[in-house]
């Protein structure tokens, strides 16, 4: 059997048609749907998408779907709870041979971190507690993204967002999703981006291949929330990973290991300036407190991934 | 910006927002909900620039955001929010919690159709669901009531006579998003109006150690505090009356617990709450133009619910269509249930007390569609008989959802080799 | 009553068109109601926005369905059923359209009773195919068309909705405000109000009753795969992406693995083929293409061309 690493192990073994349906809603050039599509040619059709309210839940509106296999939209804190419900139900059948071992799925949260970081957390960590064999797969674009922007509990510190307008942004920071999935000890986890379709693929890959409860936490540039025009998605998924401000790592065997070590590290001004959600930053004059302040935490943490 | 008296285009969530900041709202416990989202925009808005003086919050969820709210009215400060449909379901354990603290604070329920399956356009499945839960509900038509409502609102809640919470509705998309002249009212005067918050008697102070919300247990005991709240609730007919006409003093314009409109010589009325009201008083004046008596009637007040005045204005009426924006699964339409409730038994109730069902998740109702209910209802009332509930569909609609189904139901494609995935290599 | 519809793509500022001519309308004397219609709320999808004016008070709500006047800001929605540009006009409706192509052929293309206007933004846009003063430059085109609206009235209404943009966006507003609003004076108060809905001499809705179905098909449930390619996202794109096959060097299929709708697909010598119907026009694989060997051309160029080859 092959490791992921040798499945993926250059980029034309990427997979070259895709399963996701075209002619869904979502805005040109999000980075979301970009994660979606890369993750839904790994894990394939025998797979059921539960929902939480946000930007993905009009992925299928009635009577079109992009999906080759099937979903249910439940409720926005509920995904992980609904994906509770299904997965025990497959077991049910498969065990009281009701059901064929052909039809088993593989289920799959997907939600914003709208859900993720804030109200699904508790269905979250019900469900990795009970050891729930799934994949929950989050698109994070760091707010609210559906209603508008407005700012969650995955919003990075001085972003601007329809609830945080002020002249030095979001005066919170960014909650460590990945740290808390991490203290419940599950089966694996990583985080992803879009712009690195290789490092995903094999991520995905290790997730499709393990059991129990999985995290895929995907950076999700968002042209309509971070204010940038669409072309630039990829350019700034890969910046995010340049500058260090989205460390691409996996939870695998009890180890946080890092896949990819940006050396050197660019200045995260190059990540900040493409977007006009940090256009205060810049204008009508440099905030260079706060640009620091952005700078050194992302400093402190590669200092401590380094020294570890 | 500035408060002055001439009108301005404001849409129904602005002037929600407006009538928090002129009701100088204290705190605002938040989330964001299409279609409510802009009324918590504007007011984060306002507190960046410092034109609010509030705190606003960002609770994870509605659950959390109203048990915020009650806790923080419990403390004894004036206390705003906002939500729709599924957010208002979340929350639907601490509305009836929170309406059993007996504290006073505004929620603006900005309606939307309820999942499943999920959409966006309003109805009023999601406000009715709170009927039972002891916050009471003013049902608001237009832009300008949504502000005036929210004020009111808040006296009525702080009148020690009721101390319970306040939803005012307003419809998503035609109200929420729609802009309409609106006179924002001086805000001098709408401080006078609602008054200083008065704490003295619910509050948490070290000096003054309360235990609030205990447990009780005993049916008897239970009982007394749930029919207490109840008859608060009832006290707010009362009470309602005297907020709406001190609010007139303020500004002259009176919203009054139901709206009447050419009711007294009228043979047929219409029974509709909410902002489509308004279409069904536009298909009044054409009816009339006709030379047919027709009336509408809207409550506005629908918790408590308006007893006396609804009885007053039908008595006698040959025929009665209530148009219900709304479904109870199994029953029918609530308004009508309701209504048919308090007519029963009354010595001149109208013969007939007919129910349509239409607008669910926002679909429109077309002017003939009401001049049809008239002459329905008309038909029914001289043979004495009321018709079975008319839901109204048509056959293009059945027609277009049938396409939709084809859609829908097609053979599931079988993957082809091209777009079958790579396999992993053994 | 003054019904008017206004139709555009996502960011063309239909909604600001709407708020433009409603104040301008408020400001006049007239009782106002205006607001705008999304479908997918995206940028480049089709909206619509709508205002309603009378000097009493105004009871009607909802969708406009029989317009006195629709102003239509991009002509490639014409054909795309899902806008509903044509819904509900007739004989008294004056449909105005930005467009290069005359009035008469679009009259004869759309074999219509209504009126048909076309004009031209008068910031001629070189490079993206769309105009930032699109939504201002129709609010302009429709008070002219009203007729009663003075310039004055629209220099007001345009100070009071973009005037938090600053003194810079304000002016460059008012001047092309001022252009169109001129360059329609030949059709000056053409839009009458549309009639009142008799109660009279009404159409009888065909009110049907539903019947209990099974579950199965009453559940909201699809049972197709992938059928959301029915949705022609293509629809949406104000710039397409061509690939110049002399450049390309069939490389790892960046292009079709950065895409994010899927729209480009791979053959079995990894030549990349853009789906039209379905690309939305984000650009990125032109961004990211590594000879770049993908370019960018307005999308209206390029529908012109197509229907000439």
């Amino acid at each position: 059997m092959t490791t992921a690493d040798e499945r993926f192990h250059r980029m034309k073994d990427l997979p070259s048609t895709h399963l996701l349906g075209t002619g869904t809603p979502m805005c040109a050039g999000c980075g979301g749907l970009e994660a979606l599509h890369e993750a839904y040619d790994i894990l394939g059709p025998k797979t059921v998408f539960v929902n939480a309210a946000g930007c993905m839940t009009l992925l299928s509106v009635y009577p079109l779907t992009p999906f080759r296999g099937s979903w249910l939209y439940t409720a926005m804190a509920a995904a992980p709870a609904g994906a509770q419900g299904i997965r025990d139900a497959l077991d049910i059948l498969l065990a009281s041979k009701r059901m064929s071992a052909e039809d088993d799925l593989q289920v799959v949260v997907l939600t914003g971190d709208g859900a993720a970081y804030g109200m699904g957390l508790s269905a979250t960590s019900g469900a990795i507690e009970r050891d729930l064999d799934f994949i929950y797969l989050c698109y994070d674009n760091e707010g609210y993204g559906n209603t508008g922007q407005q700012y969650s509990s995955a919003t990075p510190h001085a972003a601007r967002t329809a609830t945080s307008r002020g002249p030095a942004g979001y005066p919170g920071r960014k909650k460590d999703l990945f740290d808390i999935w991490v203290a419940h000890k599950p089966a694996y986890a990583a985080t992803v981006v879009g712009a690195e379709p290789l490092d995903l693929a094999r991520k995905l890959e290790q997730a499709r291949s393990t059991k129990g409860p999985r995290l895929i936490l995907a950076l999700a540039p968002c042209p309509t929330g971070w204010d940038y025009e669409p072309r630039l998605s990829v350019e700034i998924g890969k910046l995010a990973v340049k500058t260090g401000i989205w460390p691409l790592k996996e939870y695998v065997d009890g180890q946080v290991v890092h896949t990819k070590a940006p050396h050197p590290r660019l200045p995260v001004e190059e990540y900040l300036s493409l977007q006009g959600r940090y256009a205060h930053l810049f204008h009508p004059r440099r905030n260079d407190q706060l640009i620091a302040e952005i700078q050194a935490e992302v400093d402190r943490y590669w200092a401590d991934v380094e020294g570890s | 910006m500035t408060d002055n008296l001439q009108r301005t285009l404001l849409t129904g969530n602005a002037a929600a927002a407006w009538g928090a900041r002129l009701a100088g709202v204290d705190y605002i416990p938040a989330f964001p909900i299409t279609p409510q989202t802009e009324i918590i925009e504007t007011l984060a808005r306002w507190i960046d620039a410092g034109e609010l003086q509030a705190r606003l919050v960002t609770l994870e969820s509605e659950h959390a955001m109203i048990t915020a709210a009650g806790g923080a009215a419990a403390t004894g400060v004036r206390v705003f929010s906002a939500t729709s449909s599924q957010g208002l379901l979340y929350a639907m354990e601490m509305l009836y919690t929170v309406a059993g603290w007996r504290v006073p604070l505004v929620l603006v329920n900005v309606s939307r159709g309820l999942a499943a399956p999920i959409t966006l356009e309003p109805d009023h499945n999601d406000v009715l669901a709170a009927r039972d839960s002891g916050f009471l509900q003013i049902h608001c038509a237009t832009c300008q009531e949504v502000l005036d409502s929210t004020l009111i609102a808040f006296r009525l809640a702080e009148d020690p006579r009721v101390r319970l919470p306040v939803i005012v509705n307003l419809d998503g998309f035609y109200l929420s998003f729609t802009r309409e002249p609106v006179q924002i009212p001086d805000a001098s005067r709408c401080r006078d109006y609602v008054g200083e918050f008065d704490n003295a008697t619910i509050a948490f102070r070290a000096s003054a150690p309360e235990s609030q919300a205990v447990a009780v247990l005993g049916g008897s005991p239970y009982s007394y505090f749930r029919y207490e709240l109840h008859l608060a609730a009832m006290n707010a007919l009362a009470a309602y009356e005297e907020a709406a006409s001190r609010y007139e003093q303020l500004c002259g314009r009176m919203h009054a617990n139901v709206e009447a409109y050419q009711c007294d010589d009228a043979e047929i009325v219409f029974v509709m709450m909410g902002s489509f009201a308004t279409k069904a008083k536009e298909a009044v004046d054409r009816l009339r133009d006709a030379g047919r008596r027709v009336g509408l009637l809207r409550p506005r007040l629908l918790r408590p619910f308006p007893l006396t005045t609804m009885r007053a204005h039908l008595a006698g009426k040959k025929a009665v269509a209530v148009i219900d924006q709304n479904l109870s699964m199994g029953l029918g339409g609530v308004l009508h249930t309701e209504l048919a409730a308090a007519l029963y038994g009354q010595p001149d109730q109208p013969k007939v007390v007919a129910s349509f069902i239409a607008g669910l998740g926002g679909r429109d109702i077309r002017a003939e569609e009401f001049y049809e209910i008239a002459a329905t209802v008309d038909r029914a009332g001289d043979r004495g008989e009321t018709p079975g509930p008319q839901l109204l569909y048509t056959a293009d609609e059945l027609r277009e959802l049938r396409k939709l189904q084809a859609l829908a139901r097609a053979e599931r494609r079988q993957l082809s080799a091209a777009t079958a995935p790579k396999p992993a290599a053994e | 009553m003054y019904r008017i519809r206004f139709h555009g793509r996502g960011g063309q500022g239909m909604k600001t068109a709407s708020r433009i001519l409603g104040t301008a309308l408020f400001l006049e004397g007239f009782e106002v109601q205006d607001a705008p219609r999304y479908g997918a709320e995206r940028r480049g999808a089709p909206i619509f926005a709508y205002v309603r004016a009378d000097k009493r008070t105004i009871n009607e709500r909802g969708i406009i369905d029989n317009p006195d006047l629709v102003v239509v800001a991009d002509d490639t929605l014409i054909p795309v059923p899902a806008a509903g540009v044509l819904s509900g006009i007739d004989a008294h409706t004056v449909v105005l359209i930005n467009s290069d192509t005359d009035s008469q052929t679009w009259s004869q293309r759309l074999a219509t009773p209504a009126t048909v206007i076309t004009f031209r933004m008068p910031e001629a846009d070189e490079g993206h195919g769309e105009s930032g003063y699109t939504g201002v430059a129709c609010a302009a085109a429709a008070a002219r068309l009203i007729g009663f609206l003075t310039a004055d009235n629209l220099e007001q209404a345009i100070r009071k909705e973009l005037g938090e943009h600053g003194a810079t966006v304000v002016d460059a507003n008012l001047r092309v405000a001022r252009a169109s609003f001129d360059s329609l004076a030949a059709h000056a108060a053409v839009v009458c109000e549309g009639a009142l809905r008799s109660a009279v001499d009404y159409l009888q809705p065909q009110w049907t009753r539903l019947e209990a179905e099974a579950a199965a098909v009453s559940a909201p449930v699809v049972r197709a795969a992938a059928n959301s390619e029915l949705s022609k996202t293509g629809s949406w794109r104000v710039e397409r992406p061509v690939i110049d096959y002399e450049r390309c060097n069939r490389c790892w299929w960046v292009c079709s693995t950065f895409c994010p709708d899927g729209a480009i697909s791979v053959d079995a010598q990894g030549k990349p083929e853009i789906d039209y119907d379905h690309c939305k026009g984000c650009m990125i694989c032109v961004a990211q293409c590594p000879p770049h060997a993908i370019a960018a051309l307005p999308e209206h160029a390029a529908q012109l061309a197509d229907t000439r080859s």
